[in-house]
């Protein structure tokens, strides 16, 4: 019996780009938060 | 609470157990009792996955975290994306496949029967206690603040997540929580606004910000390691990573959310707008605490939060009199630091003043810990609804206190029924009767579902005389999950490792986490990781000696 193929995310093409996409989103969301932080704190 | 937030309340409790009765209806199978029918859409299991971790005392008590220690517990949360994103590729789709009603049913696919009951009985366990305690820690507060009986808020709580959850079982829970997350947003918005829209006229956003940040509570990134500090990047990025491992893949609380998809790409798109929505939601939760301090900056605050406490050492006279003399003046001084900042002056006077403050503060606390004799008073959580009640108008307070009851209400139905179904189809089904009709397990699965809802109620009931409660079972919570985790690790990618060896690993692994507790000063977040490294090594050590011997 074949494996039933995996069905694709509504965004990206395929998960491995939407799990780097969540990951850059991370990586920027930490990136905003440091200069949020920095703008304010004396 | 004024008429108009009686109505808020008390129209929002009926309209979130009514339209949970309403969706909830044909739960007529156990498939449809316990798992839906796997008909979920993604947007519905995932505000459900993010409202059964918003528990009500997480609500009440990150926002005076924030006043007290500032926004880095935000730093707790760096971890989840990176967990869902691993849980997404791994576990959902396991899971999926393994066509199972609980993440444990899996394991006995994976290993053998043992594994599976041992793992059973300790989510039972953790579980367990968790859920009278997630009833029963906002009851307290409420009672201090409304001035209610503790039991009238635990049995109404616990009354109303019974009765639909009891009835509708997943769907109900699922289509509330969706329900009870979107009040809990609307409360959360409205909480931010009112705390921005409440400060001095001439005190803006950016102002606000800046006064909040000299006082160190603008601080969402410590970069700075330490093993005692809980909070930085590090311990948010790896602990927290571990701790949303174990929480959301092997949790059947937070699994059988996902089980409920209607798809494996469903389930998957459920976890990964956690992984996108989550850290904004606290960060908003973390700002408001952020702000609720500058208004107490320009507006005189209590100096004990706690108003029954604040009451008992009024009562002691000069001694009083002389620390409520020095915190008046603290915060006068504090107010005119603050102006003086904002006109321009360098942050250290402003900064001297917030720490005298801050001092005048705790001396208050030593007065309550002196008069009840009892050391490690905090009001931290006390905070934030002293704020509400005080200042916010008709309606805003209903809305926010149904937010808070929505919260406390969507994590008791989860673990109830989570509790439920690992008791019927793990241990009932299982180990005691085998091969009943499909009619004799759902009514199982509502009795069982009656059972927790009611040992909740009862089990809270006792939380008052139990002392720190919260910390002892989150304490108790933290011992179980890396070795839960562990076990998870070895049957996904560890092919080679067996049953035995995965139940002796599971018991090593809560030894070494015991001894971690017990021998060490490690923070409980880095558990997780301890408890998770060694039941892997002992898993894969015991099994290729298995294989030599």
């Amino acid at each position: 019996m074949t494996p039933q193929p995996e069905e694709p995310p509504p965004i990206l093409g395929t998960w491995r780009r939407l799990y780097t996409a969540v990951g850059v989103y991370l990586v920027a969301l930490i990136t905003l938060f440091y200069f949020f932080g920095r703008t304010y704190t004396k | 609470m004024r008429p108009l937030d009686w109505v808020v309340l008390i129209g929002s409790l009926l309209f979130i157990v009514l339209y949970g009765l309403w969706r909830g209806r044909g739960s007529d199978t156990v498939s449809k009792y316990l798992l839906a029918g796997k008909t979920m859409p993604w947007y519905a299991m995932g505000l459900s996955i993010m409202a059964t971790q918003a528990s009500a005392i997480t609500f009440i008590s990150t926002t005076g975290q924030s006043y007290v220690d500032g926004m880095r517990f935000i730093q707790f949360y760096f971890g989840l994306p990176l967990a869902m994103i691993i849980i997404s590729a791994t576990a959902a789709p396991i899971f999926h496949r393994a066509k199972v009603y609980t993440a444990y049913e899996y394991l006995e696919q994976r290993f053998d029967a043992k594994t599976r009951a041992l793992v059973s009985v300790i989510f039972l366990i953790q579980r367990g206690l968790a859920v009278g305690v997630a009833l029963y820690a906002p009851a307290i507060v409420l009672t201090v603040i409304l001035g209610w009986p503790d039991t009238v808020s635990t049995m109404l709580m616990g009354s109303l997540v019974v009765l639909y959850t009891t009835i509708g079982g997943i769907k109900a829970v699922t289509w509330t929580d969706f329900q009870q997350m979107l009040i809990m947003m609307l409360g959360l918005f409205a909480a931010l606004f009112m705390a921005v829209w409440m400060l001095p006229a001439d005190i803006g956003f950016t102002d606000a910000l800046k006064i909040a940040g000299a006082a160190g509570r603008i601080n969402p990134v410590v970069l700075h390691f330490d093993w005692q500090d809980r909070y930085n990047i590090w311990s948010g990025l790896i602990g927290g990573m571990f701790l949303a491992l174990a929480y959301f893949g092997c949790d059947q609380s937070q699994v059988q959310r996902y089980l409920t998809g209607r798809s494996i790409a469903q389930s998957r798109l459920s976890l990964l707008f956690n992984a996108v929505a989550k850290i904004p939601m606290q960060f908003f939760i973390l700002l408001t605490g952020a702000i609720v301090f500058v208004f107490y900056t320009f507006e005189p605050p209590p100096m004990v939060f706690h108003h029954q406490e604040l009451k008992k050492i009024q009562a002691l006279g000069p001694e009083y009199d002389s620390v409520a003399a020095r915190y008046d003046q603290a915060f006068a001084a504090r107010r005119d630091a603050a102006r003086g900042l904002l006109s321009g002056e360098a942050p250290a006077r402003y900064q001297a003043a917030n720490l005298e403050m801050e001092a005048a503060r705790k001396a208050g606390a030593r007065l309550v810990e002196r008069a009840n004799g009892a050391p490690g008073f905090n009001d931290t959580n006390y905070i934030f609804l002293t704020f509400v009640t005080r200042y916010l108008p008709a309606g805003v307070v209903g809305l926010i206190m149904a937010a808070i009851f929505a919260a406390a209400m969507s994590t008791i139905s989860a673990e109830v029924n989570s509790l439920a179904t690992v008791s019927v189809i793990d241990i009932y089904k299982r180990h005691w009767r085998a091969g009943a009709s499909d009619r004799h397990y759902l009514m199982a699965s509502r009795a069982a579902t009656v059972f927790w809802g009611m040992y909740a109620v009862v089990t809270a009931q006792y939380g008052k005389n139990l002392g720190s409660l919260i910390e002892a079972v989150n304490m108790l919570g933290s011992l179980f999950y890396g070795g839960l985790l562990g076990v998870f690790v070895l049957a996904f990618y560890f092919p080679r490792v067996g049953g035995t060896a995965a139940f002796l690993a599971v018991l090593c692994g809560e030894a070494a986490i015991f001894s971690a507790r017990f021998l060490t000063k490690i923070p409980f977040l880095w558990y997780n990781v301890i408890g998770c490294v060694v039941v892997v090594a002992a898993g894969v050590g015991l099994s290729r000696a298995r294989r030599q011997g």
